[in-house]
């Protein structure tokens, strides 16, 4: 998440910036109108059901994510929509900045501080389990440090992230990101019934996506799916586990270079700081200047209104980037042992999340 | 899509907390009166 600034793809010479930002407007266009078709795809139901006639109860999350993965595992996205669609990433961040409003700061330090801790447990068990099941699979260590790292801290941004420092090869790169992907997607359909068999609460139903969904895209989505308060405390759990990522990826950095294959972290402060999720940091700007009174009640409800809107196209991105294909292309092994782990993974979180609601810890 | 993880051409934390600050001030300020969903 923290070093986006890099050119556009590997072409000899670059089109100048405005090229660049024209590129992006028929992708953007595309998500946002998605985004609005599953909006609108709500109301009719709503209109329908009124007027006593069947109209599946989806919410427009869903159709936004069923229409994405029709568009993209059906038909297949047009290069002319590629570069815009990967803008998804800049409606979901901003979406997640905008959704601080909502939070008042000292829960954010309560929850996210109590979140912090969880996650420190997960990580120091899951990293563990996907080495051993690595291992079991006789998966490439690199391979298997990267599903280790991407479904531990936050998918694709962590492996993007721990592909120079740990010198993965492309392969093992396209493989771990794509088993996540997968996985992620699964997560989506799979959180939410879960939850309701267990009659979980808003709150910790969404701190339990937050941790243990590994994208950002896919946890904010997984918690969404099960209510608007669900979705930003998925945010807020999620949010405390990216802000991991630097210290799990320099471990693996350092871990590799004393195997002599990979090159050694000289500044490692440095090192950290180009790790970091930089959206963090507006993230708790806003809710400092909300928890503040800065904003008027009616302001606050149109910067919360405002983040759903962001939320819109980022949501139809999570089904147009998800190839449901990937999960039988990549070869079973990764993707078993990534299933395992995962499930490892939901379970040890759901586990702690239930422990800690029911002995009152967190309220 | 055949590249999930195609980079943009501009830092995207830096521009979402720009424009999120952005409509935050506009709307603090008034001249963005309200938004509904």
């Amino acid at each position: 998440m923290s070093a986006q600034t890099i050119p556009f793809p590997t072409a000899a010479r670059q089109p100048p910036r405005s090229k660049q930002l024209l590129a992006l407007l028929p992708g953007t266009l595309l998500l946002f109108a998605i985004g609005l078709a599953g909006k609108a795809l709500e109301s009719l139901g709503i209109f329908l059901r009124a007027h006593h006639h069947y109209f599946p109860r989806i919410e427009y999350v869903l159709w936004a994510i069923i229409l994405g993965l029709v568009i993209s595992n059906v038909f297949s996205v047009p290069a002319i929509f590629r570069p815009g669609v990967a803008t998804y990433e800049l409606w979901l961040k901003l979406g997640i900045v905008l959704v601080a409003a909502k939070f008042v700061f000292a829960d954010v330090l309560h929850i996210g501080g109590m979140s912090l801790v969880l996650v420190a447990i997960e990580l120091a068990l899951s990293l563990t389990v996907m080495t051993i099941l690595g291992k079991i699979f006789r998966l490439p260590p690199k391979l298997t440090s990267l599903l280790a790292i991407g479904s531990s801290i936050c998918g694709v941004t962590a492996i993007m992230a721990a592909q120079p420092a740990i010198d993965a090869d492309e392969q093992d790169t396209t493989t771990a990101i794509a088993a996540i992907l997968a996985l992620g997607a699964l997560a989506l359909f799979t959180f939410p019934v879960i939850g309701h068999l267990l009659h979980m609460g808003q709150q910790p139903y969404g701190i339990w996506a937050g941790l243990a969904v590994d994208n950002t895209a896919e946890a904010t989505v997984t918690g969404a799916l099960y209510g608007d308060l669900a979705g930003r405390f998925a945010i807020l759990a999620k949010t405390a586990r990216s802000a991991f990522i630097g210290f799990v990826v320099l471990g693996y950095a350092i871990y590799w270079a004393s195997q002599g294959q990979a090159a050694r972290v000289e500044r490692k402060a440095l090192f950290l700081w180009q790790k970091f999720p930089k959206f963090i940091l507006g993230f708790m700007a806003l809710s400092i200047l909300a928890s503040l009174g800065f904003f008027s009640a009616g302001q606050l409800a149109s910067l919360g209104n405002l983040s759903k809107w962001a939320f819109l196209p980022a949501f139809a991105g999570v089904g147009l980037r998800t190839q449901l294909r990937d999960l039988v292309t990549q070869g079973w092994r990764p993707i078993l042992v990534g299933v395992l782990g995962e499930i490892f993974i939901a379970l040890i979180t759901l586990g702690m999340v239930l422990a800690v609601y029911h002995h009152g810890a967190a309220q | 899509m055949e590249s999930p993880t195609r980079k943009l051409a501009f830092n995207v934390d830096a521009a979402a907390i720009a424009i999120a600050l952005t409509f935050a001030a506009l709307i603090r300020l008034n001249i963005i009166h309200r938004i509904t969903w």
